[in-house]
């Protein structure tokens, strides 16, 4: 039985429909401020056969310069390969001594995409290493520009400060601001092969344990007990994936078991995932032959309430011996809020998919949220925290995607967006 | 807002933090003898104890059973949701990313911490989860109350061996340090 027909053989016969779409990788912190950061820089005109001699000068003028700083980006352009706005501003490229001075000048098209050949657009140095002047002064001095009549041009570009993290931002940034260098690594998250591995190994299979979290939250909001919101824990380091636990929240269940009005956030720990982490424990206590309701409290709300609950919690699938929800992944109908995200990475999970983002409380994604002036914020795209992908910061990591439904159905949340999940 | 430091605070505010702080150990003490991350916290309603809490995160096999869910589960038993935000917390060791927004979404009124938590603090330690852009209300915190006996107690527990954990290290060579500097771990980073 290959994966994806055990996931189905694990939610059809509970008469529950895969959902269709597509996963896209969550941005770290650090990505999302590579994409976001810029800085100035010199860009000179020379004559195509004279880049090296400019490179010498500018290493003479610079010695401080380390161009490893700037790898990602091409230092040595062709006009043909500039983006469109500094063609724009470049162009038409100055008379340079090319070595051929005896040629007269022309103005037909074929001359001047001739003159453009010759050139090169060459990347000096961010702005903050010398001022225009001294530069103006170092070229000067040196071939090509010390015979020349005219001074050489100093053009300036803005490029993005960090390397890029994909091929498509390479490409998107190569139009946007300047030629960029992509080396297949990442510094500012996981390495791309990573992630493409991993989302091929789930992504046959996410569909249907997304649309198991939706039954779940569904099952346990009609009873009025909380919100529609739902997650299902896997395990999939087998070939066959095993549902290890499945929860929905339960934030508006009183003390005594049953709904309760509501006002405020309701019980936060009882919010999904926190009930998920806690049913992984209560299997690991039972498997160790402990008993499972040790130090148990009924405000955590975390024993089965509904059918879907205890069908999976009933399974003896665990491992002995693991630790936390190490190599386990956990699923999602919501972003989680911040105290779940941590609880996420406390637990020490390996995969996170949400089946759908929540700008104003998520705890997940990097994308910045607009700040209003009376101190609250208004929808922007998250709260900045990126809380699965901070390794010099927070002792764990853990891959995270979102989740776009092939046919919008997601298009209208279950919940509020104000609502912490 | 940034976490307040309350070495600022005069004598008779500082005592009577001090109280409370305390217990607070008391709890972290109790949770060290049970093998247990020595973090321990009281919730103070009126100047009257409400609920008491130290770390169970290794018995339960339940990472997130930290002393403030712990406590606030033990509250929430008896006394409706509404109180937390006429409560306040003391806690031996900021707390984490997770306690913070649990503590924040719940409203509680102030938080009053011992030693910084620089590995996953929650209030000025790594992240300012109490008083970043938020649908809540921000949280005023104050952070450095008895901190050497908090570290001391964290100290002793690294010393010890964590059985439950995967490869343990070998922790055998380990010596407990006593002398705690101005600017040792724990301490806030600005």
């Amino acid at each position: 039985m290959s994966t994806p027909d055990a996931a189905a053989s694990s939610i059809e016969p509970l008469g529950i429909v895969a959902r269709r779409g597509q996963l896209l990788p969550l941005k770290t912190k650090d990505e999302v401020r590579a994409a976001l950061e810029t800085y100035r820089v010199y860009v000179v005109e020379v004559p195509a056969k004279h880049a090296n001699a400019v490179k010498d000068v500018i290493q003479a003028a610079l010695p401080d310069l380390r161009t490893s700083d700037f790898g990602h980006l091409r230092r040595v352009v062709q006009f043909k390969f500039l983006p469109p706005h500094l063609q724009k501003t470049f162009s038409p490229p100055s008379r340079l001594p090319r070595g051929d001075e005896e040629e007269e000048p022309n103005v037909s098209e074929d001359a001047l995409a001739e003159e453009l050949d010759a050139v090169r657009f060459f990347l000096v140095s961010p702005t903050r290493y010398i001022q225009h002047a001294d530069l103006l002064l170092a070229l000067r001095q040196k071939p090509p520009f010390d015979i020349a009549a005219a001074p050489p041009r100093i053009l300036y570009a803005t490029v993005p400060a960090l390397a890029p993290t994909s091929a498509e931002q390479a490409a998107r940034w190569s139009i946007d601001y300047w030629p960029i260098a992509y080396k297949n690594t990442n510094p500012y998250g996981p390495h791309p092969s990573l992630v493409t591995r991993n989302t091929a190994e789930i992504q046959d299979e996410v569909g249907h344990w997304l649309a198991l979290a939706k039954a779940t939250g569904g099952q346990i909001c009609g009873l009025g007990l909380g919100e529609n919101i739902g997650c299902v824990v896997v395990d999939k380091t087998s070939s066959v994936s095993k549902v290890i636990a499945v929860t929905g929240d339960c934030r508006w269940r009183s003390p005594t078991g049953g709904p309760m009005p509501k006002e405020g956030h309701g019980n936060v720990m009882a919010h999904a995932v926190e009930r998920a982490i806690a049913m992984v424990a209560k299997k690991r206590l039972r498997v160790a032959r402990t008993d499972p309701n040790l130090l148990d409290r009924q405000l955590f709300c975390d024993s089965p309430l509904t059918d879907l609950e205890r069908h999976f919690f009933a399974m003896d699938n665990l491992l002995p011996n693991g630790y936390l929800c190490v190599d386990l992944d956990i699923y999602i109908t919501h972003e989680p809020c911040v105290m779940c995200s941590m609880a996420i990475l406390h637990s020490r999970f390996r995969r996170c998919v949400i089946g759908r983002r929540m700008p104003l409380t998520g705890g997940l994604s990097a994308d910045v949220t607009i700040k209003k002036d009376n101190g609250g914020i208004k929808p922007g795209n998250g709260l900045g925290h990126g809380i699965f992908w901070r390794p010099s910061e927070l002792n764990w990591k853990f891959l995270a995607w979102d989740w776009v439904d092939e046919d919008n159905t997601d298009a209208i949340s279950s919940i509020k967006d104000t609502m912490h999940v | 807002m940034k976490t307040i430091k309350t070495a600022a605070m005069d004598a008779d505010t500082r005592a009577y933090h001090e109280r409370f702080m305390r217990d607070a150990i008391a709890m972290a003490e109790l949770a060290l003898k049970s093998d247990e991350t020595p973090v321990g916290c009281v919730f103070v309603k009126d100047g009257e104890i409400i609920g008491r809490g130290g770390n169970e995160t290794n018995r339960t096999l339940n990472g997130t059973r930290h002393a403030e869910f712990v406590a606030i589960a033990g509250i929430l038993e008896k006394n409706p949701m509404g109180v937390l935000k006429e409560t306040d917390l003391y806690v031996t060791v900021e707390p984490c990313v997770m306690c913070a927004s649990m503590l924040r979404q719940y409203g509680v009124r102030a938080v009053y911490f011992g030693c910084w938590n620089e590995r996953f603090g929650g209030t000025g330690g790594v992240l300012n989860i109490h008083s970043d852009p938020s649908v809540d209300t921000p949280m005023p915190v104050y952070g450095g109350i008895f901190r050497e006996e908090a570290i001391m107690l964290l100290r002793k527990f690294y010393v010890q061996e964590n059985e439950k954990a995967p490869e343990p290290k070998q922790k055998k060579t380990r010596e407990l340090k006593t002398e705690i500097a101005p600017t040792d771990i724990h301490a806030p980073k600005s």
